[in-house]
């Protein structure tokens, strides 16, 4: 589940740069968490101005998909932070201590691998539509009020270039806890069976409703 | 190596890093993304040069997936479904409409349980979330009950069950998933979980008056509500309703003529309508920004695995391996329905160890087409399909049922969540009692699914109206 994640933080070098990533982490999500309810308002008065007003809004669908990569990437770095991208935990469950932060390295540095690549390949993907010499630095434009393409295609290379800090950060994390066999790692997600992760997911929203 | 052999490769190294326990949307990404350079590369027969050419032409391939995918309007239902969800719990809906079941359904044998049950089935059905649902209901629904002397195995149960009628009901951000996975209607999927969930929810209902009925000592009726109480504790439950209906209206108009618009718009004013409510109940700043917080973490957790598994997907597409699958479950001598059954209840056993999400992401690329030819291809009509179904129809009722599967994982051992979040919401309930309490809305599911896959026309009906 997205919700339910602990990270434990102390005086160390790691944990505090992790704190001040998870800053910059939040604010990414709450722009994405902005851009959701910024297309709710958007459908609301395209609605209301095509029945009500006779006047439909010009590019409704043009802003729908400059905002989706706005919510859809943004916050991937957050989500990574608090452990809340969905995985099998039924291996990584069982492991304790060194066994445990080895796979965790393994498989934090495999995500790198992944996402180091597609900075470059998403980079590229946005080279291609982003051209100094053109209107508005635009090669190619969306079908309705031609909106400029380049600004929405290039916030994938920066979401992920932020991860790629996100994992470094946590492959350093995991090589401390490694090293010391620490019982209590600092600044990555602990592994949380399923009793406590309910246990937390009711606390979280429970919190709520009083 | 032919490039159905790489593409055995890779997906056995996908299931290798799975089970390591690497994030599911990263771990598909990486796999298509090393199966694509694996088979730029053997086409040029590994030459020593020629290796950089191959990673720059996949990892170019590769890149232009995330923009392009996510890029679509119809994944923009996806987040707008989940911003309804985390409003709803600052609009006071969850003892407003508990409430209002109450006072006008807990008059029948076992009432309060049924009650409890529309009531919880209403709020899944509208924030999305099976688990947290059941967790709230726990505080709510599970004290009444005991104080009414019901056992308190079964009053979790009814909690715990209850939780698992969120993905069918409109709006679900998991039929929306699959629709887009399967590159069909979404339209369609939405309106196609309307009777399937509410008939869940009648046949816990029935099992629920059954069992008092049958059983002594169960909880007595609540009755003594007189109409003027009853319509009072309409009006704050209504907006559950109206984002319920908005959805289907913007789909299809049942009175006949044009739909309201399209699905995203419903969901839009769905979350607006809660968002009025939950301004109107005194929601603070700080409360909407963890709301949105919340928000754009589960819709970029979705997103992400979205995008990852499509990477994959591009690779399999050069593999070949869907077609190949496709080809072996078409030979099989066994029959057709047994052969869907058996898928089905792979899914019931792999949902045990993953979020739903993540498996049907995961697994719908191969089986999906595997599915689609077993009935006789996507473009088949009903006359000439194994099932007695058009390609469309196939897909939207594979699809119900398959979310209907992973529900029911919530309730099943060893890792039922909801179980769990229940039994950890009540300190005096181990995990044990609530599997006990929990077992006949099991076996109603059971056959609930049984019914869904004897009678798709209980799937269908609605769908073919549009």
């Amino acid at each position: 589940m997205a919700g339910a994640a602990q990270v434990l933080s102390d005086d160390s070098r790691v944990s505090k740069l992790d704190r001040a990533l998870l800053q910059l982490e939040t604010f990414f999500a709450l722009l994405s968490g902005l851009a959701v309810f910024a297309l709710m308002v958007l459908a609301v008065i395209s609605v209301a101005g095509r029945n009500f007003f006779n006047a439909p809004l010009p590019g409704y669908v043009d802003w729908i998909e400059q905002a989706m990569p706005l919510i859809a990437f943004l916050g991937i770095a957050y989500v990574q932070r608090n452990g809340g991208h969905i995985r099998m935990d039924i291996l990584v469950g069982a492991l304790k201590g060194r066994a445990l932060y080895l796979v965790e390295w393994i498989t934090t540095f495999a995500i790198l691998i992944l996402m180091a690549l597609l900075v470059w390949g998403t980079w590229a993907h946005f080279l291609r539509s982003f051209d100094f010499a053109a209107p508005m630095w635009s090669r190619d434009s969306s079908m309705d009020i031609a909106l400029p393409l380049w600004p929405a295609k290039l916030l994938a290379p920066v979401a992920f270039g932020v991860l790629c800090l996100r994992l470094v950060l946590q492959l350093w994390a995991y090589g401390v806890a490694f090293l010391r066999n620490d019982p209590q790692p600092v600044a990555v997600p602990l592994v949380v069976d399923a009793a406590t992760q309910a246990a937390m997911e009711a606390e979280h929203v429970s919190s709520r409703e009083d | 190596m032919e490039p159905i052999d790489i593409g055995l490769a890779v997906t056995g190294g996908l299931l290798v890093l799975v089970v390591l326990g690497m994030r599911v949307a990263f771990a598909a990404g990486l796999a298509g993304l090393v199966g694509l350079i694996w088979i730029f590369w053997s086409k040029k027969n590994y030459g020593g040069g020629d290796f950089l050419w191959a990673l720059t032409v996949a990892t170019k391939t590769a890149g232009q997936v995330p923009h392009s995918k996510v890029s679509s309007q119809a994944l923009s239902l996806i987040p707008t479904f989940i911003l309804i969800g985390y409003l709803a719990y600052y609009a006071g809906l969850t003892k407003a409409l508990f409430e209002a079941a109450k006072r006008w359904i807990a008059w029948v044998p076992g009432g309060l349980a049924v009650a409890t049950v529309f009531a919880t089935a209403g709020f899944a059905a509208v924030s999305g979330a099976s688990v947290a649902t059941s967790a709230v209901f726990a505080r709510i629904a599970i004290p009444e009950m005991l104080k009414i002397g019901y056992d308190k195995r079964f009053a979790a149960g009814v909690v715990a069950a209850g939780g698992t009628l969120a993905s069918l009901i409109p709006p679900s951000a998991i039929l929306v998933i699959y629709a887009i996975i399967v590159e069909q209607d979404v339209g369609k999927l939405l309106l196609a979980g309307f009777i399937p969930g509410a008939f869940s929810a009648l046949i816990y209902g029935l099992l629920i008056v059954t069992l008092a009925l049958s059983l002594k000592n169960f909880g007595p009726p609540v009755s003594g509500f007189t109409w003027r109480e009853r319509f009072a504790a309409l009006p704050p439950a209504l907006p559950i309703v109206f984002v319920v209906v908005t959805i289907i209206f913007f789909v299809y108009n049942p009175f006949g003529g044009d739909a309201w618009g399209t699905p995203t718009e419903g969901g839009a004013i769905g979350a607006f309508v809660v968002f009025l409510m939950a301004l109107w109940r005194g929601m603070r700043w700080s409360e909407f920004k963890d709301a949105l917080l919340e928000t754009a973490k589960l819709s970029v957790m979705i997103f992400t695995i979205i995008w990852g598994v499509l990477i994959y997907v591009r690779f399999l597409g050069f593999a070949d391996l869907p077609g190949a699958f496709a080809d072996w479950i078409t030979s099989l001598t066994m029959s057709p329905m047994l052969i869907l059954v058996c898928i089905l209840l792979a899914y019931a056993v792999l949902g045990m160890f993953m979020d739903a999400i993540g498996m049907l992401l995961l697994t719908l690329p191969v089986v999906y087409p595997a599915v689609m030819a077993l009935n006789g291809g996507e473009f088949v009509s009903a006359e000439e399909s194994t099932f007695g179904m058009s390609g469309p129809m196939c897909a939207i009722w594979f699809g119900i049922l398959v979310v209907k599967m992973a529900e029911f994982c919530l309730i099943t051992p060893p890792i039922g969540l909801n179980c769990f979040v229940v039994a950890g919401v009540r300190d005096d309930l181990s995990v044990q009692d609530v599997f006990k309490g929990v077992t006949p809305f099991f076996i109603a599911d059971a056959i609930t699914i049984a019914l869904l896959v004897a009678f798709p026309w209980i799937v269908l009906w609605l769908p073919s109206q549009v």
